[in-house]
């Protein structure tokens, strides 16, 4: 275990954190395209306002956290996925906009809601692609990338990736209306939920299962295939998926539990990419310890880093505690 | 498309984003000191206009954030995307400063943001106002990790090269580069300037309509206060950041400035056509005898050294450097000299009745931002041809895109921040039209604003 090892627990949890905090926010904006009716739009848009951007944070820190400790990957990955990254770089524009505009600016309510569903799901997709892009491997020289411009696609693997990624934040949208909402909007939520599961599951075995044909991806030496890992993931991904399908149909009785299911499809997810993958950053060869900042900078990083993290959780945490509940119930309790 | 039309094609694709991103944070860090101002005296005084003028600020405040942290995010990742060597390169000492203003800043904004904007009601006054607080903080934050960043690329220190890339020795001294205080400085208190300008310039607009005048006093009064003391102060960091960081760490950009390429000049240049390629002026005007005034030589025989003193491929392009500097030089003389009528007319009791001035101050509102676009092209077409000031050439630091792929991704960037651009000038300006009295002004009980009827968004901000 190397400072550099260490470091990549940051870069787990900066991960981790942006895909279930924006992966919900993304998800209700594809189902907000898929909602024809203006209240329960309205619902959705409310519910993203006040966090998009708190949760878009963390994705500008996973980037930094890359950048500062491991600053090969972002000189090698990032310009071999340029088109997906700028793309969904465009895309979130578009979506953080548009959803401003929709609380403050009064009229043209049906362009901005239809830019920021657009812009969630493009957004979504380009993630799942560009992540796929990576694990599918890059031709490098050097520290160079040397392929083309849609060297990522890998055959349209990325495009299966990019899908994949749209029903895991389908899903997690699913749950979050779900816990947030009622009536109508969480009868609905459970409905495409349960779509999204189905979907995800399908997706997530395809990527794993062409992960290796689609490019040059050979897992590195010291990845002693880690069957322990990819087993508890396994199952971990098949209990959160089946409790998922069941807690949408609970009905409203246990509003939590999709929500704790979707956190159990990413656990499950996570660890059998990590298993896969680690130490490989960038397949076929760049690995955790050959892309590392020196000491100085890992160091800095980890009590600069390390101390701010658990003050960022706390007024995160503050900010959900203060819109706490139900939506809905609150709607309810005052027109009675 | 050769190497040098990928080049070109990615600086002007960061510069135009860099400019784009830099207009919001030049308005919204003293937007949002004002908007601690203006909570605070409502808790003190209890005087509804302050809370009006809270409210109003924050609409505006709210969607310039809004732009200047998704414009922020490109940002960050174009690092990588497009000056990949770079990322490479400087990874272990700016990935790291980057990374602290992520952490200590970017969250804090956001995390408060929501509080500030959708917050009332919910929370009381005084976390209001610390969500304010926090919010000032973190955009202060911000200017402070940013000028660290750009700063060690004008001056870079604290640092051993291992295999090209940079790898941190001292972190004290890649911190407080050596000129990274007064470029802090002089950044800071421009952003102070350029939202007061605003702030002044839409108040004043209020006072030529005769709309809300409790409101629109308020906003001129302390604005043109704050603007009569920052602006000399501002002229004399400026002549500090010149003096003790430009002439002296930069020296090629300080020649390129003065508009000279011979050293026998010893008038002041105001206006240039240079000519790069063949190294002269096609046109010039000059004041005689001014330029070696300026050097504190009375007698009118000192010359100003001219940019042929750099060897012809580490000259910055002369145009953009020289008129960077003059835009930001002259709008610095206007703003003082409207600063001053302001002291003027308040002395004499006619600053609320001067119509004309108040034209004045409305022409004034984009000048903070023209100021800061220009000295930020000064500062940055100064350092070239380097990026990372005599250690990393850009044109080596360049990511081996298709430069087609830059040329689309260049187009599609135009016209969306075209877009964005209009959007918001639409949006500020109907905000403006709407007028702060049309908030509500008692704070609305927490559920009150949710049981609206749709499909009238019942908002709170």
């Amino acid at each position: 275990m190397q400072l550099s090892d260490v470091w990549m627990l940051f870069v787990a949890l900066a991960l981790t954190m942006y895909l279930v905090l924006d992966g919900y926010d993304l998800g209700i904006g594809v189902l907000t395209l898929l909602d024809r009716d203006p209240h329960r739009r309205r619902e959705m848009h409310e519910l993203v306002a006040w966090t998009w951007d708190g949760n878009e944070s963390w994705l500008v820190l996973l980037a930094l956290t890359l950048w500062g400790g491991m600053p090969l990957v972002t000189g090698i990955a990032l310009p071999a996925l340029y088109l997906p990254l700028i793309l969904m770089l465009f895309a979130l524009i578009a979506r953080g906009v548009a959803l401003e505009l929709l609380e403050h600016h009064h009229g043209w309510q049906p362009v901005w809601g239809t830019l920021f569903g657009v812009g969630s799901l493009v957004a979504g997709f380009c993630q799942g692609a560009a992540f796929g892009g990576l694990v599918a491997g890059f031709n490098v020289r050097g520290d160079t990338f040397t392929g083309g411009p849609f060297t990522f696609l890998h055959h349209g693997y990325a495009v299966l990736t990019g899908l994949t990624a749209v029903a895991l934040y389908v899903l997690a949208g699913s749950a979050f209306l779900y816990l947030k909402t009622g009536g109508d909007t969480q009868r609905r939520a459970a409905r495409t939920g349960r779509v999204a599961v189905a979907t995800l599951t399908a997706g997530m075995l395809a990527s794993w299962l062409l992960a290796s044909p689609a490019g040059p991806l050979t897992l590195h030496p010291t990845a002693a295939v880690r069957l322990e890992i990819w087993i508890v993931g396994a199952v971990v991904l098949a209990g959160g998926a089946a409790f998922a399908l069941r807690s949408f149909g609970s009905d409203g009785r246990s509003d939590r539990g999709p929500a704790v299911a979707t956190l159990a499809v990413y656990g499950g997810g996570l660890l059998i990419a990590g298993g896969l993958l680690y130490p490989t950053l960038v397949p076929p060869g760049i690995t955790v310890h050959a892309a590392a900042s020196p000491h100085s900078s890992l160091l800095f990083l980890m009590v600069g880093v390390g101390a701010a993290i658990p003050i960022i959780l706390t007024y995160q945490a503050y900010g959900y505690w203060v819109f706490r509940g139900k939506l809905t119930r609150r709607q309810e309790a005052t027109t009675a | 498309m050769s190497h040098d039309t990928l080049l070109d094609l990615s600086r002007w694709q960061w510069a135009l984003t860099a400019a784009f991103h830099i207009t919001f944070p030049a308005v919204t860090v003293g937007t949002s000191a004002f908007l601690v101002v203006c909570y605070a005296m409502y808790m003190r005084t209890d005087d509804e206009v302050w809370l009006r003028m809270f409210r109003f600020w924050r609409r505006i405040f709210g969607i310039g954030f809004a732009l200047g942290v998704v414009s922020g995010i490109v940002l960050t990742f174009e690092f990588g995307l497009n000056w990949g060597r770079f990322a490479h390169d400087v990874g272990p000492n700016l990935g790291v400063i980057i990374a602290m203003e992520v952490v200590t800043a970017f969250f804090l904004e956001a995390g408060f943001l929501g509080l500030l904007v959708y917050g009332e009601g919910r929370i009381g006054k005084r976390m209001m106002l610390f969500a304010t607080c926090m919010v000032t903080l973190g955009t202060t934050l911000s200017v402070t990790w940013i000028l660290v960043a750009n700063s060690w690329m004008q001056t870079p220190d604290g640092y051993t090269e291992v295999n090209g890339q940079f790898q941190p020795t001292n972190w004290l001294h890649v911190i407080f580069n050596p000129s990274f205080g007064i470029r802090f400085v002089h950044m800071l208190v421009g952003a102070l300037i350029a939202a007061a300008w605003f702030i002044a310039g839409v108040s004043a607009w209020y006072l030529l309509k005769r709309r809300h005048l409790a409101i629109a006093r308020r906003g001129v009064s302390v604005t043109l206060g704050v603007l009569a003391l920052l602006v000399p102060v501002q002229m004399l960091i400026g002549d500090h950041v010149a003096g003790d960081y430009v002439f002296k760490y930069k020296p090629a950009q300080g020649l390129a400035m003065e508009g000279n390429w011979n050293s026998g000049n010893t008038g002041e240049n105001f206006l240039v056509i240079p000519n790069q390629g063949a190294a002269k002026n096609d046109w010039q005007l000059t004041v005689p005898w001014l330029g070696s005034a300026i050097s504190k030589d009375w007698s009118g025989r000192t010359a100003t050294p001219g940019l042929k003193q750099v060897p012809e491929p580490l000259r910055p392009a002369m145009l953009p450097t020289f008129y960077g500097f003059r835009l930001m030089w002259w709008s610095s003389v206007v703003m003082l000299a409207v600063a001053m009528i302001g002291i003027a007319l308040r002395l004499r009791g006619r600053l609320y009745n001067a119509r004309w001035f108040h034209k004045l101050v409305v022409v004034m509102v984009p000048s903070g931002i023209v100021a800061t676009w220009a000295g930020w092209v000064l500062a940055e077409t100064g350092r070239q041809p380097w990026l990372v000031y005599g250690k990393l050439l850009t044109a080596d630091a360049v990511s081996p895109l298709n430069a087609w792929s830059v040329l689309t991704t260049l187009i599609a960037f135009v016209l969306i921040y075209l877009a964005l651009l209009g959007t918001y000038v639409f949006y500020v300006a109907r905000v403006v039209r709407e007028g702060p009295d049309v908030e509500p002004l008692a704070e609305p009980p927490a559920p009150a604003r949710r049981a609206a009827p749709l499909p009238n968004p019942a908002l709170a901000s």
